[in-house]
């Protein structure tokens, strides 16, 4: 089995794919409309399911090409439909205005948060000329970009899309860091059952209406 | 030995069967109380007989040292105390009508897929299995938070799911950067996340991927156990949920956070040496001493204040984790035991005054020695052991943990743990003082009005504080055997 290099023509897709994750997470980041975000989502979903399609077939390893039809299915379509469908269109969502960092503030702590993973990863760290030396920083970078959503944005359904785009970096890393992680499957299948549970909260109880028409600024009631 | 640990893991699914096959409260409350005791009975035959000795089972998947069996053994025993507590407050909440069939058996399904998925944890010898593990019972249990289904309850919910996700989430990340730091080695994949390996060749793993590993794992699984900056969802989750729910989130998936935590310091010890670890767990142990403490002194919520204690405890033992010593690794593992049974009281009897004033705010119950004579003398009592008095088991751990910090290079730490322990003790006995104290409220208080549920719910609390009584005047010969076997197991 031969390890993913930089040179090779899957190595160049899957760089590229992880740069075009990254540029999705700064839009997320960057915008104020929840279909936006949605959009943003979809779009890093997929690519992350196309990278992963490219290291499984590098690879010939089936259970990367479960989990990029597991990612192109759950992320790449049912979340953002669902998330349409079930959050935005009931709940007539459009702007958010539950933000507390300004959006051009906020664009600049991610710009140095992306600076800051390069740092803490230390490319030096991992196998030159491997793949993995460019995509893990970048991976750590959308990580800390989603946490950095769920930080600035207090909107629920914002908190959710950051919560999404950390677990996109996760597995963006888990792929091209370590491809034969044993768990990896069980692991995507687990944390998209949370993100339904997720959904369902916001959704289908009276969290529907009273949180995600105010917004978590308004969930004063435990604090302490 | 594999055919009990099975056994131990899936008799608590008993509750499950129980409410599935169409059972209320009262049946399925009592088939849960069988199956833990069940289950704690099994768990105690394995201590018996575990000894030095570790079993793996199913190519590493399943592994059972003296280590992952008392931390079985608090877990089993928190069940039982909380399988009482269930069966005897959802009987009155079904009564009453604030919870649906539907509600009532949820309880119990979740209740037992909960237990069972922590006990499972413990026995995983493999990583990246005990992280799904971890995952699953943090899953079933945002249910039981939620149960009650009030805006409230479904904020408590929302929070606790958000951010022990995320928490989870890094913990994933950190299982992979460990994976990774064994690429060198000669292992097939699935070995390469087995604990038995790892343990063995430490040493020849990647040191900056282990360093980044066990940072990531601390905070991953740190945010389950509790540990400040990640803390903030405990408190909601705790005072929203059931109490006999929020004793089992407080004394067993606490524990059950802690010991992952464990596990990956005694690796990232033999790989890293002494320092760092030690380093990070101070460093996060005395932060999450301080909140706790902190937001002891408040008034409000009692169960909110029996939360923040949890924290406490849980810097408490991070501390004594990074002290380092064989005394403080000891004192940390008797400190969990000790932290379950008497937290796992304090939320029990904390039920009778949500039950019976109606009420999770400290100001709005008085007198309840007075109204409540046995429930309020339990919570004084209760109180007291957990805040560390003599003769009960935490302050044993307590004095041990102390006694390493001042044996060790830095005394001053030690001392300014002392102080802050202190100021817990006052805030917390505070706080319950000044519950149990005062005039009774005119109209008669009624927890539990049936006979059947006063006995249920009291049992659980007198069988706690006994245990921890004997706790404080010895550690019995088995158990002490079981502990140091445990320290051995990770050293």
């Amino acid at each position: 089995m031969q390890s993913l290099s930089t040179s090779s023509i899957e190595g160049i897709l899957v760089s590229l794919s992880s740069v075009v994750m990254l540029l999705a997470a700064f839009g997320c980041l960057g915008s104020k409309l929840f279909n936006r975000y949605v959009a943003y989502y979809g779009v890093q979903s997929l690519v992350l399911s196309f990278a992963c399609a490219v290291v499984a077939y590098h690879y010939a390893s089936v259970q990367l090409w479960v989990l990029a039809v597991i990612t192109l299915a759950i992320k790449g379509l049912a979340i953002p439909i669902a998330t349409r469908r079930l959050l935005l269109r009931r709940l007539e969502l459009k702007r958010d205005v539950a933000i507390s960092t300004g959006l051009s503030t906020s664009l600049i702590i991610g710009a140095l948060l992306t600076t800051f993973s390069y740092l803490a990863i230390r490319p030096q760290d991992l196998p030159h000329g491997l793949v993995a030396s460019s995509v893990v920083p970048l991976s750590t970078a959308i990580i800390l970009l989603g946490a950095l959503m769920m930080v600035v944005r207090r909107h629920t359904v914002a908190q959710l899309i950051g919560w999404l785009i950390t677990e996109n970096g996760v597995f963006l890393g888990a792929i091209t860091l370590v491809a034969t992680f044993p768990f990896i499957v069980e692991a995507g299948i687990f944390l998209d059952l949370v993100a339904a549970v997720l959904i369902m909260v916001v959704f289908v109880s009276g969290i529907a209406r009273s949180l995600a028409e105010a917004t978590s600024v308004e969930l004063m009631e435990l604090r302490g | 030995m594999i055919a009990l640990v099975v056994l131990i893991v899936l008799l608590p699914m008993g509750g499950a069967v129980g409410a599935l096959s169409g059972f209320g409260a009262k049946g399925s409350g009592q088939a849960l109380i069988a199956a833990s005791l069940g289950s704690f009975v099994a768990c105690i035959s394995l201590a018996a007989t575990i000894g030095l000795r570790h079993v793996q089972g199913s190519e590493g998947f399943l592994y059972v040292d003296s280590l992952s069996v008392y931390f079985a053994l608090i877990i089993t025993l928190v069940v039982v105390l909380a399988a009482f507590g269930s069966a005897a407050y959802l009987r009155v909440e079904e009564d009453r009508g604030e919870l649906s069939p539907l509600q009532v058996r949820l309880y119990f399904v979740f209740f037992s897929v909960f237990a069972s998925g922590m006990l499972a944890s413990v026995f995983a010898g493999n990583l990246g299995l005990l992280w799904v593990l971890i995952e699953l019972s943090t899953l079933a249990s945002a249910v039981l938070v939620g149960l009650e289904a009030k805006a409230r309850s479904l904020e408590a919910a929302w929070k606790y799911v958000i951010i022990s996700s995320f928490g989870v989430t890094i913990a994933l990340f950190a299982t992979l950067w460990l994976f990774y730091a064994g690429s060198a080695l000669h292992l097939t994949s699935n070995q390469r996340l087995t604990w038995a390996y790892l343990f063995v060749h430490a040493h020849a793993l990647q040191s900056g991927s282990l360093r980044l590993a066990f940072l990531l794992a601390v905070v991953g699984y740190g945010t389950k156990v509790g540990l400040a900056p990640m803390h903030t969802w405990l408190p909601d989750a705790h005072s929203e949920a059931p109490s006999p729910a929020s004793a089992m989130l407080s004394a067993a998936l606490l524990s059950t956070g802690m010991y992952a935590i464990i596990r990956f310091q005694a690796i990232a010890k033999l790989g890293l040496g002494n320092a760092y670890p030690d380093h990070v767990l101070l460093v996060f142990g005395f932060a999450t001493l301080f909140i706790g403490v902190i937001f002891m002194v408040r008034r409000g919520n009692y169960k909110r204040t029996f939360a923040y204690s949890s924290i406490e405890h849980m810097g408490i033992v991070a501390v004594a984790l990074g002290f380092g010593g064989v005394l403080g690794l000891y004192g940390a593992l008797l400190q969990v035991l000790n932290h379950a049974i008497g937290k796992a009281v304090l939320f029990l009897s904390t039920g009778h005054f949500v039950l019976g004033y109606r009420t999770r705010e400290s100001s709005q119950v008085r007198g309840a020695l007075a109204a409540l004579p046995f429930a309020g003398g339990v919570l004084v009592v209760a109180s007291l052991a957990v805040a560390g008095t003599p003769p009960f088991g935490v302050f044993l751990s307590e004095f041990t943990i102390v006694r390493d910090g001042f044996a060790g290079s830095t005394p001053i730490l030690a001392a300014f743990l002392l102080l802050l322990l202190l100021v817990g003790f006052v805030a917390l006995v505070g706080t319950t003082l000044a519950m149990a104290t005062g005039d009774a409220p005119t109209e008669p208080v009624i927890p539990y009005p049936r006979q059947s549920g006063r006995i249920l719910a009291g049992l659980p609390l007198v069988g706690g504080l006994t245990a921890l009584l004997i706790l404080g005047l010895w550690v019995p010969g088995g158990l002490n055997g079981l502990l140091v076997h445990a320290v051995h197991a990770i050293s």
